[in-house]
């Protein structure tokens, strides 16, 4: 045996081990991706570098043999410094995706190709799971979300966008219509916490808190939950049935609810703080802004969400037969097309910018005007023009567009001189919605008016108080917004609660770039919407206007997913190297090796694009199996992997054996999975015995909510048999 | 009178061949006409040496319309038909100043006949050393302190010690004649020029280390080397000094020739040893050392072409004989390729020891053209640049070490201030990022990415925090490269960083290339008060981007101009610029 120091820590190994195994037996990890026991020592990645005190060069572990009195440090300056520079250089020419630009583009960083995927499978369970995971109400999200996602989808660059939120309303439909999914429970931590407010912010809040095992209650000022998911987005695009099921399964799932309880009313945050472990303050954004119009006082003029918020509770206001609504955004589209419900004859929206700059939802714009909504756009009230104290007619302002603002759109300009004059009944300023003030005095306050908020760790000036979603820093935004808030402040929270620390780095990971991606191999096909209601039924109804999928017309546009992201994410060890240092593959940022040979048959798919050349798959394939069916082609930058004559894997004598793919550690060669469309999904693999003529055989097994997914051979015997997987899940069976 | 027409690679490039057929066309005896190698003075080719008993005539720049001159010549001694054709005096000391020693039958006897080798004492080293034990030889070497010529300078007795030492009755014994540095050609001239000379060293050294078979590695684009060498070896064979009990002693090896497909990374000696076994040519990780584990993972020795080419000598006229000559650390002599703005370019063997103001003022007879000494690069894309302020580096492995360039294996460009140090890191760089093999990153991609940023620099979109990016890269590739090839690819880049700076500042930050060699920096104008008007330069470009009247000053569109410098060279008055 051999007596050795490695990081300060003496250990022996056994003579002719290298520093490497060595390493390994003691605890001490060195990253490689190049070594394999199965095969030789090849030595291209260099991550495994150590530095041995009296040796001046840096030393391949995975090759350098133990010498006595050796010592070793696997972590020192220099060694980082080398194995950074190299994931540096090797992420700056891998040309793939970690994850799909639809899921980094959501607030929520929902798994948006996770669940699109598992729905063209018809996986409608998994799919759920999958969902609610960042997701607490996802029928109501589905329904109502601006989708952020479908506008980094890359399927828009081949036609149109995948109508990721209406899959989502389609999978949680089933699942509310269904035996619903409720969430496994941790260990109760018998911590206690309150949260203010049962908007979406508060009760995905409250409900992964829940979920790591702390009691929470959630309190609000209304009579019922929801907050502006109920009294701010009408009946007809958000039934209150479907926000009831979702809501009650959070109930289910053990949070409390305590509505008709008003924070400055009922309690405060310091009662509140003096009977919890943790207060999160999600008050929401319950004032409608004023556009500082003269008239604005007038009787007839009304604030766009308290508009909505009386015709939701019954109470809605006379708002006679010829209505303005103000604004371009969802809030003055729910308020137009309401009017037009509540029998308005003449509904107009006054936008100063033109249809192109509306910040709503295309969709509900083309709705409204089918509906009967009127634009007027390129106009700006200045001034309201009343009556005996009673709104009579707007002046407005001509405007038109001139050089582009900070938003990237063309800023209107008045047009001199120019106005013209509408009469009406009633106004709505649906202009955007602000925090009321003096509910929240205990707390400090930004420049903006918001409660002040760590953008991390959501802590405000109070110890142990927490604050999210639309009254904190920038005001209001989107639901899912402030879902994503409120899942990361669960982890803050939690990890508050505990005592430990909280990890707010964002990690590494790959992206492509999306200027370069060709999609003319791609066949077209047109996005699916859901069926609405005829416009002549739905202007008079309060139903729900869209029908939502049915099965089919799902399936068929989630089976349009282009699979950006990679399906060895979840298991990817370049990725996992990746992140355990601190790099910044911009700095070499250059071209790309320009690899883009793809190839697949009934098991294994290869995408060269994004192999990072560590040779396990040529060097098993040949040392191991003796079968020689792919190889190194090339020189230089733009060497590859390739089947040799670059022919298609099925011409060659590939056997399907799978130990590439086993060893590759990355997402060049990957098992498909036993799916009809491809999902990266956080698999489970298991070793398992399977009975081979009667000899025992080792397969991987890897599951996905209970579905065996792949099974890979796992000895020599397994890889000889040439098994297909159909026969190999039949054994694992 | 016997006639001797220079016929290395370089000589038949210029025009050898066809000067032997005109002179065989004479009326000359035919068989007083021969052939010898390399003289090794490139830019006096053709050469065609006359020896009237030991008197040597040597003509230079000869052409096949000289044949019938050279004939009377032969006939009649009349030396005015000549005349213009002798060297002259000052050319004559290029290898007069010279010690010859890995070159000294070059140029003097035919390669293709053996016993022109045996009459310059040949084999008689390989019948000395089987007269001696294995080890005596290896001490001899010892003493010597013959050290790799390849490039690495690794003591050479050392590594045969350890292949002796090291188990197994199979051994391998490899010579490394992949020559792949752009501009050097030390080793084609002693395969072409004296290939007994290599087998001589070469079964010496298998003695030594406990071989039996050799091995030739040489690259494929040296035909005639590899002609000449088989030939040499069918020779060698025929008269017993190849195969079984050579000279009665016992000792028994064969040779073989390996032609290298043209991968420069095969020099390096796993990679080589890889591709002999008919594998993609990449380096294996060391250890094991060849000398443990190397071809068929048997036992294997690799010494480069000049190393064997020093060893006949060596055992004919003893270690200290070798040792006596060079430095404390670097000992007998060393042949470099001078190529580049020097007035003589060629072959150069010296004894260490000498400056390198020896080589290319001395020897080489400094610049060409009136621009000055600028810099002059050492050992290739593996190599580094030294900056005329240290011309007077001695030659020795720890002072070339030094200055952060390499001994080499002999390369050497002359550069004078026309040469812009960024382009010249940048052709090099180029060089080994496409030769890299592709094994591991910080060579694959380390050098690829180096490469851009030095277009982007030589493009004029450098920008603040390059050069220091480069540095970082440079050093981290040298400690995590695989193998020499990428270790030492940032040199030339590190080197001209370090005595360059100032180029590379003017290039990032004013947009500008000090030498006017980087075409997207420069803009070429006409001085109006200096323009005749005589339309030369309008004629010769291109693109027609020059315009004006005869007799009046000339125009030239920048927008149109490719800057090509054809009206740069053409203009007769000097009122092109280039700015």
């Amino acid at each position: 045996m051999i007596n050795l120091t490695i990081n300060g820590k003496a250990i022996t190994a056994p003579e002719g081990s290298t520093i490497l195994e060595a390493a390994r037996a003691n605890g001490i990890d060195i990253p490689t991706l190049c070594y394999d026991k199965a095969v030789e020592i090849y030595g291209a990645c260099g991550l495994c570098v150590v530095e041995a005190e009296g040796i001046p060069k840096l030393l391949r572990s995975c090759s350098a043999k133990v010498s006595e009195g050796m010592v070793v440090n696997t972590e020192s300056e220099r060694v980082v410094q080398s194995r950074k520079i190299a994931m540096e250089l090797l992420m700056s020419a891998h040309d793939g995706d970690c994850v799909a630009p639809c899921q980094l583009n959501c607030p929520a960083r929902t798994d948006c190709q996770g669940y699109v995927g598992l729905i063209a499978n018809g996986e409608y369970d998994a799919a759920i799971r999958l969902i609610k995971n960042k997701i607490p109400l996802p029928a109501s999200i589905g329904r109502v979300c601006p989708h952020p996602c479908e506008k980094a989808c890359r399927r828009k660059n081949v036609e149109e966008p995948i109508n990721i939120a209406q899959l989502k309303a389609f999978a949680a439909d089933i699942d509310l219509n269904a035996e619903s999914y409720l969430p496994d429970l941790m260990v109760r931590t018998g911590k206690k916490v309150a949260v203010i407010g049962a908007g979406p912010a508060g009760l995905t809040v409250a409900y992964y808190l829940n979920i790591m095992g702390h009691s929470v209650t959630v309190y609000d000022m209304m009579e019922k939950p929801g907050g502006m998911l109920r009294y701010g987005i009408p009946q007809y695009r958000l039934p209150k049935e479907v926000l009831d099921k979702e809501i009650s399964l959070i109930e289910k799932s053990g949070v409390e609810i305590v509505c008709n309880s008003k924070l400055g009313r009922d309690f405060t945050i310091e009662s509140l703080k003096a009977e919890n472990d943790a207060v999160i303050v999600a008050v929401g954004a319950w004032k409608s802004s004023s556009m500082r119009t003269p008239g604005e006082e007038l009787e007839g003029v009304y604030g766009g969400i308290d508009f909505l918020r009386g015709v939701i509770k019954g109470n809605a206001p006379d708002i006679g037969e010829k209505v303005a609504v103000c604004g371009g955004g969802n809030t003055a589209m729910d308020a137009c097309r309401t009017a037009v419900r509540l029998g308005a004859k003449e509904v107009y929206v006054v936008y100063r910018r033109t249809r192109n700059e509306m910040p709503a939802d295309k969709l509900e714009i083309d709705e409204a005007e089918e509906e009967g909504v009127i634009y007027k756009f390129l106009t700006n009230p200045l001034s309201f023009n009343g009556e005996n104290g009673k709104v009579k007619s707007i002046t407005l302002q001509v405007m038109e567009l001139g050089e582009p603002d900070a938003s990237g759109r063309r800023r209107p300009v008045p047009v001199e001189g120019k106005t013209e004059e509408i009469a009406v009944d009633s106004v709505i300023l649906a202009i955007g919605q602000k925090l009321v003030q003096s509910d929240v005095s205990e707390l400090k306050l930004n420049e903006r008016g918001n409660i002040e908020a760590d953008p991390d760790f959501f802590n405000t000036d109070i110890d142990g108080v927490f604050a999210i979603g639309d009254a904190t820093n920038r005001g209001a935004s989107i639901a899912i917004e402030a879902i994503g808030e409120a899942d990361r402040c669960a982890k803050a929270v939690d990890a508050y609660l505990n005592g430990k620390p909280l990890d707010t780095r964002v990690p590494y990971i790959s992206k492509r770039d999306e200027s370069k991606i060709d999609y003319s191999d791609r066949e077209k096909q047109s996005r699916l919407t859901p069926k609405v209601l005829a416009p002549e039924v739905r202007n008079k109804s309060f139903d729900e206007v869209s029908l939502g999928f049915t099965e089919e017309e799902a399936k068929a546009e989630a089976s349009r997913c282009l699979e950006c992201g990679c399906r060895e994410y979840y298991k990817c060890k370049l990725l996992n190297v990746a992140q355990r240092y601190d790099i910044d593959p911009g700095r070499f940022a250059g071209e790309m090796p320009q690899k883009y040979s793809h190839d697949e048959n009934a098991f294994i798919e290869r995408n060269s694009a994004k192999c990072i050349l560590c040779g396990l798959c040529v060097r098993s394939c040949r040392e191991v199996m003796d079968i020689h069916a792919i190889g190194l082609l090339g020189r230089g930058f733009t060497t590859d992997v390739s089947p040799a004559f670059a022919l298609p894997l099925d011409q060659t004598k590939c056997t399907n054996c799978g130990l590439c793919v086993q060893l590759c550690p990355t997402g060049a060669l990957t098992e498909k999975a036993n799916l009809k469309k491809q999902v990266p999904l956080n698999e489970e693999y298991t070793e398992q015995k399977i009975d081979i003529d009667g000899k025992k055989a080792s397969v991987l097994v890897s599951r996905y909510n209970g579905k065996i997914l792949r099974v890979i051979p796992n000895d020599d015997l397994s890889r000889s048999m040439k098994l297909s997987r159909e026969e190999l899940i039949e054994k694992v069976k | 009178m016997r006639i001797v027409i220079g016929q290395g690679s370089c000589g038949i490039a210029a025009g050898a061949e066809k000067v032997k057929k005109a002179l065989l066309n004479t009326n000359i005896n035919a068989e007083s006409i021969t052939i010898t190698g390399c003289i090794g003075m490139c830019w006096l080719e053709p050469i065609v040496d006359i020896y009237d008993g030991d008197k040597l005539t040597r003509l230079v720049r000869v052409s096949e319309n000289d044949a019938e001159a050279i004939a009377e010549y032969v006939e009649t001694g009349d030396e005015s038909k000549i005349e213009k054709l002798v060297v002259s005096d000052e050319d004559s000391e290029f290898l007069t100043k010279q010690t010859r020693i890995a070159l000294r039958n070059c140029g003097i006897i035919n390669p293709d006949e053996i016993d022109a080798y045996i009459g310059a004492d040949g084999y008689t080293a390989l019948k000395k050393a089987l007269g001696m034990t294995p080890e005596e030889v290896i001490e001899i070497i010892k003493t010597s302190g013959l050290a790799g010529r390849g490039g690495a300078g690794f003591p050479t007795w050392f590594k045969w010690n350890a292949a002796r030492q090291s188990a197994g009755e199979e051994k391998y014994l490899i010579c490394n004649a992949d020559e792949g540095d752009p501009g050097a050609f030390m080793d084609r001239a002693v395969i072409e020029s004296d290939p007994h000379n290599l087998i001589e060293g070469m079964l010496i050294g298998a003695y030594a280390i406990g071989a039996k078979h050799a091995v030739v590695y040489v690259r494929a684009e040296y035909p005639l080397a590899i002609k000449r060498l088989k030939n040499a070896i069918a020779q060698a064979t025929e008269k017993g000094i190849i195969g079984d009990d050579i000279f009665g002693s016992g000792f028994s090896c064969d040779f073989t020739i390996k032609a290298g497909a043209g991968a420069f990374v095969c020099g390096e000696e796993t990679a080589l040893i890889e591709s002999l076994e008919g594998h993609r040519g990449m380096p294996r990780l060391k250890p094991p050392f060849p000398a443990q584990s190397g071809f068929w993972r048997k036992p294997s020795n690799i010494n480069n072409v000049e190393t064997f080419a020093n060893v006949g000598w060596i055992i004919n006229n003893g270690g200290e004989a070798f040792a006596a000559m060079g430095t404390e650390g670097s000992k007998g002599t060393k042949v470099f390729a001078v190529t580049g703005k020097v007035k003589r370019s060629g072959l150069v063997e010296i004894p260490m020891g000498k400056t390198l103001r020896d080589v290319i003022f001395d020897i080489g007879g400094g610049m060409k053209t009136d621009k000055p000494f600028k810099a002059v690069q050492m050992g290739g894309p593996s190599g580094g640049c030294i900056p005329a302020e240290l011309i007077d580096t001695v030659i020795d492995y720890k002072a070339l070490g030094a200055t952060g360039a390499i001994m080499g294996s002999g390369g050497m460009v002359v550069m004078d201030e026309s040469t812009c140090m960024v382009g010249m890191a940048k052709f090099f760089l180029d060089f080994t990022a496409k030769e890299s093999c592709g094994k591991c990153i910080h060579c694959r991609i380390g050098t690829k990415r180096m490469l851009e940023m030095l277009e982007r620099i030589t493009n004029g979109e450098g920008k603040e925090g390059d050069i220091e990016l480069l540095e970082e890269l440079c050093y981290s590739i040298k400690d995590g490269a695989l193998c020499g090839l990428g270790q030492t690819a940032p040199n030339p880049v590190l080197t001209t960083i370090k005595y360059f700076r100032n180029e590379y500042e003017a290039h990032i930050k004013e947009k500008k290339c000090p030498s006017g060699e980087c075409s997207a920096l420069i803009e070429y104008k006409i001085v109006p008060e200096k323009c005749k008007g005589c339309t030369l330069c309008a004629r010769n470009c291109p693109v027609d981007a020059i315009s004006g009247t005869v007799k009046q000053p000339h125009v030239i569109d920048t927008d149109k101009c490719i800057k090509c410098g054809k009206c740069y060279q053409s203009c007769r008055f000097d009122a092109i610029v280039k700015e």
